[in-house]
């Protein structure tokens, strides 16, 4: 029974493997893979920061095109541009805002930083795909993107983990990031309320994501081809 | 009245409304555009609406504001550079500069807002097109009509693309320099680029233009790029297209192979006819060699028999006549000798000679012509004998010799077989005096026959006709004269009636006559002849008798006399036996008993195994 059981369990984990590579691989250049239950699997930091670096684009890309959609059928005509200009729930952690600031920055820290944004949005994004579901006439677009994004979000925390793991071992911090709570607003029954509340949202997401973009491809230009690329 | 005054004044309003529309916003200025080049300062630009009468254009001024934490209590503040982005615009240095952080700024003139916007920075990124675009020729197509190149540019100086701060993709963009469309190429991130397929004798223009990775918007075009191919080559064929003939002749010809083979195959056996003909072998019209060495001879009695027909038709009716004028005539023309007598002599040239000029067209031609000897040996069988001579000349002289009398008849049947005789001489000696004749190729036979034939005074009673007494083995034949007790009755005087109608019977074969055929001749022939004439199977120029047949009835007529060396009456009947030799003609002895009954029922050849048997 446990070898039934065993070999069981590792088809399904090559068959998930499988999928989720299938799924990668759409957007995304396949790279070597590490399975997921190896312990002792040393990919190299280059392609831990190629991995993540294409994560982070097609991650950036889905929320840009998951925005324009909205915009385009839900924002048009209501001046939400003019009111968007509120903060995100990330706006908190201290992320920083220049190309200055983010070559003074250690990468150590901003690597820290990455992975507090990315952890920060793990339930937002969980709370936008049960919510753009239950919106009337679902726009299938937003939504597979939405899904889409949850996914390759945690993907890419888990990457991003790992890198650290390699660039700083030893340190783990206490796992901070920013609450999130515009879950109300995305249940409101006005619906211009509610769809404002989904514009912002997917602003600051589309935000967040070129935000993470940017750092890895500076961090990997740092680390990986010492500022050389 | 009320309705038109309605409508006038919506009518003025409007074109006042239209009117005024048009200036405020030639008045008002406007944002045209707000970007970043790479994502570290940007620019806002206006429209400057200043048309009629606005003479202070500092009037207008900018300010902005941004959301540095989560609320906005800032206060606006003004550009902190009208002039370095241009004239109507706002530039932002990278100290004024966040990214991620919403900016709104606002447009005023005279105090009042005019416009109002709000943007992020890394919304608004819009590059500085690249630099320094060159190209390298990469290969050209082996028709010298089209080359590969490749386009180098550098990516825009202020991105800062080595820090991996922006990252940029590439666009670019070619055409023919008479063209007015440009060719796209898909986006690359690498700042190189292959361009295929130009043609060598067009010159292109090639530029580049960047953009932000993610972004949608592009930055401007980069100068446009002159590629000017080197010439094409004076051996470069035309583009045209050529039909292909090679082709063409090449499938051509293995098409008409392919039938030809099939013809071949299919008509096989008379393509073989026709590029090896047979050989004709030697063989005798109408006779399969193989008969021959199968001994059957009855067969082959038959065949030779109708092949004689030909001949005996000169002179079937007359033979008999003939023969005997001609003789006669020969006689009378020699008064020295016989026939048999010069043919016998030494000097048998001259009586061949002689002999030879008697050659005309009488009935005894078939035997007598040498063409016809020599070369229907095969043809006829009755000629055999005599196309196996050596010596054809000689052959006339004996055929000459079957209606002469006995001249020399020494009659003495010793024929001895004074054998190897090569030159086949048949010489039926006239059975007044049978004698033996030796025929055959030898001239020992001629000697022979010579000796004993000598007797010159024979020649009066030589009879025309002679039988073939003896055969030796060795090939010799022995010639017995005819019938010796006929009186006057010369084989050439054969009653007509027997003649007739042994000539009947034997019409058909001339030489060759069976066994029943010749019994009848003898029994029909007067008994008075104590052999049984041959002569009418002789008048026909077959000269040659055959065979058993001869033997048999000569040994059944009861002359069973051997021949070799009886003086007795010999039968009439030989076997002759044609060897294919230059000996020729070799006859068997007739008087020999016949121990087989082969002899007795076939009418043709007697093999030598059966003349073996018969002969001692």
């Amino acid at each position: 029974m446990d070898n039934k059981g065993w070999s069981l369990k590792g088809s399904l984990l090559l068959l998930l493997l499988l999928v989720s590579d299938l799924l990668l691989c759409q957007s995304v250049a396949s790279l070597p893979i590490c399975p997921s239950g190896a312990v002792n699997c040393q990919v190299s930091l280059r392609d831990l920061f190629d991995r993540a670096v294409i994560l982070s684009h097609y991650i950036h890309n889905l929320s840009s095109e998951m925005f324009n959609e909205f915009d385009k059928r839900y924002a048009q005509g209501r001046g939400f541009i003019t009111k968007a200009i509120n903060s995100c729930h990330t706006s908190s952690l201290s992320t920083p805002e220049d190309k200055e600031q983010a070559q003074q920055i250690h990468h150590e820290d901003l690597l820290n930083l990455i992975l507090r944004v990315l952890r920060s949005w793990n339930d937002p994004l969980y709370h936008l795909v049960t919510e753009v579901r239950g919106m009337q006439e679902a726009p299938e677009a937003i939504l597979s993107r939405a899904i889409e994004i949850e996914e390759q979000n945690r993907r890419l925390l888990e990457g991003m983990e790992k890198i650290v793991g390699q660039v700083h071992p030893g340190i783990r911090e206490n796992e901070v990031y920013s609450v999130w709570s515009g879950l109300p607003s995305l249940q409101m029954a006005d619906e211009d309320t509610r769809l404002f509340a989904f514009y912002n949202l997917l602003h600051c997401l589309r935000r967040d994501s070129h935000k993470i973009d940017n750092y890895l491809k500076l961090l990997k230009c740092r680390i990986v081809y010492d500022s050389n690329c | 009245m009320d309705l038109w005054q309605l409508l006038l004044t919506l009518a003025v309003a409007g074109s006042g409304s239209a009117f005024s529309g048009s200036e405020d916003s030639s008045e008002k200025p406007k944002f045209t555009k707000c970007r970043s080049p790479e994502l570290e300062t940007f620019s806002c630009h206006w429209t400057d609406g200043v048309r009629h009468g606005l003479k202070n254009p500092g009037s207008v001024q900018l300010f902005y504001i941004r959301r540095s934490t989560q609320e906005w209590t800032q206060e606006w503040k003004e550009c902190p550079d009208y002039v370095s982005a241009g004239e109507n615009s706002c530039y932002f240095n990278s100290s004024y500069t966040s990214i991620w952080i919403p900016y709104c700024i606002k447009l005023t003139s005279n105090g009042g807002t005019v416009d109002q916007k709000c943007f992020s920075v890394e919304e608004i990124v819009q590059p500085d097109p690249p630099i320094g675009l060159n190209w390298t020729l990469l290969n050209i197509s082996l028709t010298g009509i089209h080359a590969d190149i490749q386009v180098r540019w550098e990516p825009p100086p202020n991105a800062d693309v080595q820090k991996g701060w922006i990252v940029l993709e590439y666009e670019l963009q070619y055409k023919e320099v008479n063209e007015s469309q440009w060719k796209m190429m898909d986006p690359v991130l690498s700042t190189s680029v292959p361009v295929y397929s130009l043609r060598l004798d067009k010159e292109y223009e090639v530029r580049v233009r960047s953009r932000q990775r993610n972004s949608e918007k592009y930055g401007e075009f980069s100068e446009v790029l002159y590629v000017t191919l080197p010439q094409m080559s004076p051996f470069a064929c035309e583009e045209d297209f050529q039909f292909p003939w090679f082709l063409i002749i090449i499938f051509g010809i293995f098409g008409l192979t392919m039938i030809l083979f099939l013809f071949i195959f299919s008509k096989q056996q008379r393509i073989k006819m026709l590029i090896l003909p047979p050989v004709p072998v030697p063989k005798i019209k109408g006779i399969d060699p193989d008969l021959l060495k199968e001994g059957k001879l009855e067969e082959v009695n038959t065949i030779l028999a109708i092949h004689d027909n030909y001949k005996p038709e000169f002179y079937n009716d007359d033979s008999w006549v003939e023969f005997i004028e001609l003789d006669i005539d020969d006689l009378d023309e020699k008064t020295e000798g016989s026939d048999t007598d010069r043919l016998l002599s030494n000097d048998h040239e001259k009586s061949l000679n002689i002999l030879g000029a008697k050659d005309d067209d009488s009935g005894r031609t078939s035997c007598y012509e040498p063409d016809i000897l020599e070369t229907d040996f095969n043809a006829s069988d009755v000629c055999d004998g005599t196309s196996e001579v050596a010596q054809p000349q000689r052959l006339k002289g004996e055929v000459d010799l079957l209606c002469l009398d006995q001249k020399n008849q020494n009659n003495s049947p010793s024929t001895d077989t004074t054998p190897t005789t090569q030159q086949p001489s048949i010489i039926l000696a006239k059975e007044n005096k049978p004698r033996p004749l030796l025929i055959s190729g030898t001239e020992s036979t001629q000697q022979a026959a010579h000796t004993q034939l000598s007797n010159p005074s024979s020649l009066a009673n030589i009879d025309f006709y002679a039988q073939v007494s003896d055969i030796t083995p060795a090939g010799s034949v022995v010639l017995s004269p005819g019938q010796k007790n006929k009186a006057g009755i010369s084989p050439c005087d054969m009653p007509p009636e027997v003649a007739s109608l042994c000539q009947a019977n034997f019409i058909m074969d001339n030489a060759y006559f069976c066994e029943a055929d010749a019994k009848k001749c003898i029994t029909v022939a007067p008994h008075v002849e104590a052999e049984s004439r041959v002569e009418p199977s002789f008048n026909q120029e077959d000269i040659y008798i055959t065979t058993e047949s001869l033997t048999t009835t000569a040994g059944q007529s009861g002359t069973t006399e051997r021949a070799v060396s009886s003086e007795m009456p010999v039968p009439d009947y030989t076997s002759i036996h044609i060897i294919q030799s230059p000996r020729g003609l070799v006859l068997n002895a007739t008087a020999l008993p016949l121990p087989d009954k082969e002899f007795l029922s076939s009418c043709g050849y007697v093999s030598t195994d059966q003349l073996n048997k018969i002969m001692p």
